[in-house]
């Protein structure tokens, strides 16, 4: 049984480092415990309170202050929507200079990759705060913020796209003498095409999200008449506020599923 | 006693495709039928309505005498183990060892919570080792079953069906994806356990040699509806260039080449 | 290509519609690049002399987010298979799971955590309990994604035998899934770690509280190291969750 005695060593083996793994992971779950104050009564009083909140306090909404209301979605809307279009045309423009398949200057792609990281890493809500000290309060601010992130993912994906190009047709089309900038419009642009539009319409879905939060530190729209609401007690108008987020949200889901069905 | 007896079968899928048009035969213990037909001629609907896979629109199945096309959950988890099914596409769990795969083929006697945990008892156990046994793969027992051949696969799908300890087997394509050497093997695997153990099988084919060589009957279907049955001798070239002119043009074509 | 055209063109034409709405003022453009310039100059160097506070701040994040992420994982596990919709006992069940994970997903963490805050205070709760709910809208989703990509034919065998529902969900698709489904969790906890370092920025615990305090005080250079302390807790937890995805990769 020499087979059996070989497999009861692997299986040992196995159980062993899954006992490990959930052991280290209970144990740092602990830690987190610990160190938050968090216990099993605390998180149902905690959610309880939270929702009786929610259902009592917050709802139902007040459709008397959606006139007022309408002016920050479509801010915030049009955030987003402009941080996408420039994002992803300035994103296109770095990631062509990232990709190896297409770098003019091979050795300043690691400084474009660094580059873009430090705009990925940084959230969102921290660029915000950066630039209100710069530009004030206002739309100015949450779009400028929207649009730095987004070039930050967008040329990470897309030099990723850019990369599983076939290179095959670059090499055909740089044997018959073709310029640089030929070979990216003959051959990259056509097959970098639905990447680029799948990837920006999911930029815009962030974006859609993103434009919501950078409100509350003063980026505009949404999020800060959600923030000053809450702080008024105007939780009527913040209910009806979370409200056109979802709808604004999830409308937007539909629509780039929709675009993205149609053109890729 | 007939062990299965199937009236007036018929299933008509909700977009209104016909898949059976009435189709009805009994089955006696031990035998092994071969069901031959074109693809789209109903043959995997016709074994997925009798394990209740899919339900089927009318007609009634007897199952050892019980009527089986109107139990509901637990006496359906009773009906199902009784039948062994073997597929096409061996339909392991992958990730699983073989041995594991095999005593699969036990959850339908286990209490739920049991059987979700895999505590297997002994008796099931060596049951399923004298299974792997017998289809010639002790060896392979603690692999994982993605680490075996097409054809190794297949052949722990019918411990797997075996295990259920079942009176009857139902055999989708079983060998549809394998090679003629491996085919081979399967049938011969397949039709030696079922004899050696009295269990009748109900075995869908598209090879008619195949069906000829180990079945003891076989049944012809053509567009949802049964056009032959009877001894593998009694099929003749012109019934079987009738059974499959069914449902499309080409597909006879290229069948009456092959035939 | 015409469709295209057409799809471009239209995009432009909102894009402007966009900008007339949006009304910028563009001489701010100007001024605020120098005035953010001034800002950076004030960051330089940065400062740590808080660092106590800071440490022990992006220690409550790390707790905050390991907590919210394992209650989520938990929940969303078990809820998941009822949403799944090859596995689920009814599909009304899992049309109703779905459509809560989609309402729960649409509103951002951060707004969870203002509701969280008005209704149990200040402290690291609110963040826990709006991570918690964020991370289950978004794991339900791609762990009920992941099990439905299980084969379908797996799940029709163990059917077959006469298999319990939970002797085919625990037998059958568990196995199947179970790496996508830790890589998931691998991912989730990324994103719930980044999310709970700004979480103090609107009034929860965490770090997030010690760089909006630094920046109210126009202590740019303690904002600066904050900033730094946040970026390296992200970076190093994306490095981490890329080797263990490799390795879970190899190993199953």
């Amino acid at each position: 049984m020499n087979i059996e005695q070989q497999y009861m060593q692997k299986v040992r083996k196995q159980r062993i480092q899954w006992f490990v793994f959930i052991v280290v992971l209970l144990a740092l779950t602990v830690w987190a415990a610990i160190g938050t104050n968090f216990n099993l009564f605390v998180l149902f009083s905690g959610l309880s309170e939270g929702f009786s909140f929610l259902f009592h306090d917050l709802l139902p909404p007040s459709p008397a202050t959606l006139p007022s209301l309408l002016d920050a979605a479509l801010d915030t809307i049009c955030m987003s929507f402009v941080a996408m279009i420039l994002g992803s045309i300035i994103a296109a423009v770095i990631a062509m200079f990232t990709a190896v398949t297409t770098t003019p200057f091979p050795r300043l792609r690691y400084f474009f990759r660094a580059a873009t990281a430090l705009l990925r890493n940084i959230p969102v809500l921290i660029w915000a705060l950066i630039l209100v000290s710069g530009f004030g309060l206002g739309n100015l601010v949450g779009t400028l913020s929207l649009l730095i992130v987004s070039i930050g993912m967008l040329v990470r994906c897309f030099a990723e796209a850019l990369e599983e190009i076939d290179r095959g047709q670059l090499e055909a089309l740089k044997a018959t003498g073709a310029s640089h900038l030929q070979m990216i419009t003959s051959a990259v642009l056509p097959q970098f095409m639905p990447s680029f539009i799948g990837w920006s319409l999911f930029n815009l879905e962030i974006n859609i999200r993103a434009s919501t939060i950078v409100g509350m530190v003063g980026g505009g729209g949404l999020g800060f008449m959600i923030q000053s609401g809450i702080k008024l007690f105007q939780y009527k108008q913040v209910s009806m506020a979370i409200i056109l987020v979802i709808v604004i949200v999830l409308a937007t889901e539909w629509l780039t599923g929709r675009v993205r069905e149609r053109l890729i | 006693m007939t062990l299965l007896q199937v009236e007036q079968l018929k299933k008509v899928y909700p977009d209104g495709t016909v898949g059976l048009k009435g189709i009805s035969f009994e089955l006696e213990a031990g035998e092994f039928v071969a069901v031959i037909g074109p693809s789209g001629a109903g043959k995997s609907t016709l074994l997925r309505c009798l394990n209740r896979m899919v339900e089927s629109s009318s007609g009634t199945i007897t199952l050892q005498g019980n009527t089986i096309t109107k139990v509901k959950a637990k006496q359906l988890r009773a009906v199902r183990r009784k039948m062994g099914m073997i597929f096409q596409g061996y339909n392991l769990v992958a990730r699983s060892t073989v041995l594991t795969n095999v005593l699969h083929g036990r959850l339908g006697y286990m209490n739920s919570l049991k059987g979700a945990l895999g505590l297997f008892n002994k008796q099931d156990t060596e049951l399923a080792k004298a299974l792997l046994n017998k289809v010639g793969l002790s060896e392979q027992m603690y692999k994982r079953a993605d680490e075996l051949s097409g054809g190794q696969q297949q052949r722990v799908g019918i411990a797997r069906a075996l295990a259920q300890r079942p009176a009857l087997i139902l055999a989708d394509e079983p060998i549809a994806s394998l090679d003629p050497a491996a085919s081979q093997t399967v049938m011969q695997t397949l039709y030696e356990a079922c004899k050696a153990d009295g269990i009748a099988c109900l075995c869908n084919l598209h090879q008619v040699e195949v069906a000829k060589k180990f079945a003891t009957r076989i049944i012809g279907i053509r567009a949802g509806e049964k056009v032959f049955d009877g001894a593998p001798e009694q099929l003749t070239d012109e019934m079987i260039s009738y059974i499959y002119e069914g449902a499309k043009h080409e597909e006879a074509v290229g069948r009456k080449e092959t035939a | 290509m015409g469709k295209l055209k057409l799809y471009f063109s239209a995009c432009l034409v909102v894009f402007v519609l966009c900008l007339l709405q949006l009304q910028f003022d563009y001489s701010k453009l100007w001024s605020g690049l120098f005035k953010l310039g001034n800002t950076i100059s004030l960051m330089l160097p940065p400062d740590a002399s808080q660092w106590q506070y800071v440490l022990s701040a992006a220690i409550e994040s790390v707790q905050v987010a390991i907590i919210g992420t394992v209650l989520a994982i938990v929940c969303s596990f078990f809820l998941s298979f009822l949403a799944a919709s090859n596995i689920t006992p009814h599909p009304a069940l899992s049309w109703a799971i779905r459509g809560i994970c989609s309402l729960l997903r649409s509103i951002p963490t951060l707004i969870w955590v203002l509701i969280f805050i008005v209704a149990v205070g200040l402290g690291p709760l609110p963040g826990v309990l709006a991570i918690m709910i964020g991370a289950i809208g978004s794991l339900i989703k791609v762990f009920a994604q992941s099990i439905e990509e299980v084969d379908e034919g797996v799940i029709e065998a163990l059917r077959a035998t006469g298999s319990s529902w939970l002797g085919i969900v625990i037998q059958g698709v568990l196995p199947c899934a179970l790496t996508a489904l830790l890589a998931w969790c691998v991912m989730r906890f990324e994103g719930d770690l980044a999310e709970s370092t700004i979480l103090g920025t609107v009034g929860a615990g965490g770090i997030g509280y010690e760089l909006s305090h630094a920046m109210r005080g126009y202590r740019y250079d303690q904002a600066l190291f904050v900033g730094i302390v946040i970026f390296v807790m992200v970076f190093s937890v994306e490095l981490v969750a890329n080797r263990l995805k490799l390795k879970m990769a190899k190993r199953l």
